[in-house]
């Protein structure tokens, strides 16, 4: 089907209505020739008949002989349209065919062409349009009027019926032509289809570019799309690269700061400590929140988790070497991340790492994929032997920047990344009561789309 | 225990210094990334705080380089730069252990204990020999529960020897873990502190295995 507002959809139109309109305007012109080609013949047809005339007026001798007659028939039949008469030079009657019965046939009042003809188009008393030719012959010293007349309603009969014809096939070449040109369009529309679905893949993070070939006149556009993902990357690379710089630039001298306060005692050194503390907060906060404005446009981009958890826990087995972690490898259809591979490490990593912190040396991590609201969603459950929380306590630890302890090394920082990465990928962060009697958290997260790869969960 | 700590910070390197020599420690310093390397290579260290970011040669390739020659000194990487990413290729690199900045001096003094523990293969920061006990977080060393006081060097002495218990530790590697590279290797001072040691703990706790060095035997 035709949408309204495609480019297929006018294109079909506006083929439509100049087709329509140049089949009117082909019929028309066609049957108009096909009129004045007949009209001719039956002029030249009804000369003919006059000279014929004449030739037997001479070869009779009198003109009111009965063997003055043309070879036509339906010169003999009555009321046919087809009729002749002898008239001397005042205008009185000499001769006529059979077929006149009933009608008085009037001369041609037309004036005479170079040729001595005069021609007229009138209606005779039984409707019937006749086509009048009439000569002036002199023959043997006297002039006579020979006035011939066709049946020209016969003619336009047969022009009627060609005009018919003529749009009934003009009529199916425009359907033919409508059909290819909707063909046409939506052949050469296809390269179209093929770059918007090369534009989606790269959007649901299939695809790092636009790929594929395409016609020179939409190749520049593709070409434009990948340049432009092209100089997104770059840019979003150069602000990382900058809030890096930044992050070193800064992180150092709070460190200096912050040691020495710590190291001294008196007034100054508890406002420097408790003062680069905020400092060492603040740019840790606003580094990740600048991070995450560049990261928020970045597209095209998807992730192993499994991949990545493999590394996380060989990681989490050194630096926590008293922590048993146990991970169990989910199989090659889990669906991917949909998403930048630093910031889903950045989750999955504050997440084992807190894990193992607090556990009592057991933690379990599972990925699964299960089918919600928004399509199918990519599940990590890690979970620990720790002390756990309560309903109240996870609620509050959820809250931005709120820490329950502050034995445990670590800035609390962790958590509040964790919470701002989940809110920009639109995913879902529960705290729950595990099974191994800790805390269990599941994080839920958007796929990338894998075709027919992606089951239902329980499959 | 002998650490080495590459910090181009001079202001940063010196408080980690005095922070680990007042925890007990003998540290030495490098300012750059060749220099740290060079050291690295050529002393034997119990544990290396190295930063990622240096002059000369960065953190992780000399990691690497180090790594490569087959050195398994345990090594605590400082960096600014603390997302996962970073860590897991520090941790890739070969680094034992992650302090980002900035950080507590408590929290690397702690990680640098863990890893001296781990790396002689101790589950908890108390080590018992015999009746002796050392409380290796707060330093404190008590004989059948009654505390023991020993000054640094006697506690930097019987804190190698408990980490390595049931080892016969030479004169040489004593000297080489318990002493910074500026100290005097032909003085004897460890006999003198072996002797003020043994007149603090129980008479056997110390034994001299003639020849080789000083040994300590488990519980």
């Amino acid at each position: 089907m035709l949408r309204r507002g495609s480019i297929a959809a006018s294109l079909f139109w506006l083929s439509a209505g100049w087709l329509v309109l140049a089949l009117v305007t082909t019929g028309a012109l066609l049957t108009d020739l096909y009129s004045r080609a007949l009209d001719s013949t039956l002029t030249e047809t009804l000369d003919f008949h006059v000279e014929s005339l004449a030739g037997a007026l001479l070869e009779a001798g009198d003109p009111q002989d009965d063997g003055i007659v043309l070879a036509d028939p339906r010169f003999e039949r009555p009321r046919s349209g087809w009729y002749w008469i002898i008239r001397g030079e005042e205008g009185g009657l000499i001769n006529l065919s059979t077929s006149v019965v009933g009608i008085d046939l009037p001369g041609v009042g037309a004036a005479a062409d170079a040729m001595g003809r005069s021609t007229e188009v009138i209606n005779d008393p039984f409707g019937t349009q006749l086509r009048m030719v009439e000569r002036n012959v002199t023959l043997g010293g006297t002039s006579y009027r020979i006035t011939v007349a066709g049946n020209l309603t016969e003619m336009l009969k047969l022009v009627a019926d060609f005009r018919g014809q003529t749009f009934i096939v003009l009529g199916a070449v425009g359907v033919m032509l409508a059909v290819m040109s909707t063909i046409v369009a939506r052949i050469a529309l296809r390269p179209i289809a093929r770059l918007s679905k090369a534009v989606e893949a790269v959007r649901e993070g299939e695809s790092a570019e636009v790929s594929g070939t395409y016609p020179t006149e939409i190749a520049p556009l593709a070409e434009e799309v990948n340049e432009l993902l092209r100089s997104n990357v770059q840019i979003i690379e150069r602000a990382r690269n900058q809030v890096g710089n930044l992050a070193h630039g800064l992180k150092t001298p709070i460190a200096v700061l912050r040691n020495e306060a710590y190291a001294r005692k008196g007034a100054l050194a508890d406002i420097v400590a408790s003062e680069t503390e905020k400092m060492s907060n603040m740019v840790s906060t606003y580094l990740e929140r600048a991070r995450l404005a560049a990261r928020t446009s970045v597209v095209g981009k998807k992730a192993d988790p499994t991949m990545i958890m493999l590394r996380l826990t060989r990681v989490m087995r050194k630096i926590h070497p008293d922590v048993t972690i146990a991970f169990q490898r989910p199989d090659a259809s889990l669906p991917w991340f949909r998403g930048d591979e630093a910031d889903f490490e950045e989750m999955a990593g504050n997440l084992l790492d807190n894990a193992c912190k607090w556990s009592k040396g057991q933690v379990g991590v599972r990925l699964s994929s299960i089918r919600a609201e928004k399509g199918t969603q990519l599940l990590m459950r890690i979970d620990d032997n720790g002390p756990g929380l309560s309903v109240e306590d996870a609620r509050k630890v959820l809250r931005r920047g709120v820490r329950l302890d502050e034995k445990t090394p670590g800035s609390g920082l962790g958590l509040d990344i964790v919470k701002e990465l989940v809110d920009v990928y639109g995913g879902e962060l529960e705290l729950k009561r595990s099974q191994l009697g800790g805390l269990l958290v599941e994080l839920r997260l958007p796929t990338a789309r894998l075709g027919g790869l992606v089951k239902p969960p329980g499959n | 225990m002998r650490i080495l700590v590459v910090e181009d910070d001079e202001n940063l390197n010196r408080q980690i210094k005095d922070a680990l020599t007042e925890a007990g420690y003998a540290v030495d310093v490098a300012f750059d990334g060749e220099e740290g390397h060079f050291l690295g290579d050529t002393e034997p260290y119990d544990t290396i705080i190295l930063d990622i970011g240096l002059p000369q040669m960065d953190g992780l390739s000399v990691l690497e380089e180090w790594r490569r020659a087959g050195k398994t000194t345990p090594v605590l990487l400082l960096t600014a730069r603390d997302r996962w990413s970073d860590k897991v290729q520090g941790i890739d690199a070969g680094a034992d252990d992650y302090v980002a900045k900035p950080f507590h001096m408590e929290e690397v003094l702690a990680r640098v204990r863990a890893l001296v523990r781990r790396a002689a293969g101790h589950a908890s920061n108390e080590i018992v020999c015999g009746a002796v006990r050392l409380d290796a977080r707060s330093g404190k060393v008590t004989v059948e529960g009654q505390s023991v006081k020993l000054t640094s060097h006697e506690l930097r002495l019987l804190s190698y020897l408990m980490h390595h218990k049931g080892k016969v530790i030479s004169r040489t590697e004593l000297t080489e873990h318990l002493y910074d590279q500026d100290f005097d290797r032909d003085s004897n001072t460890i006999e003198v502190f072996v002797g003020r040691l043994r007149k603090k703990l129980p008479e056997d706790c110390i034994q001299t295995v003639r020849g080789l060095g000083y040994q300590i035997l488990g519980d």
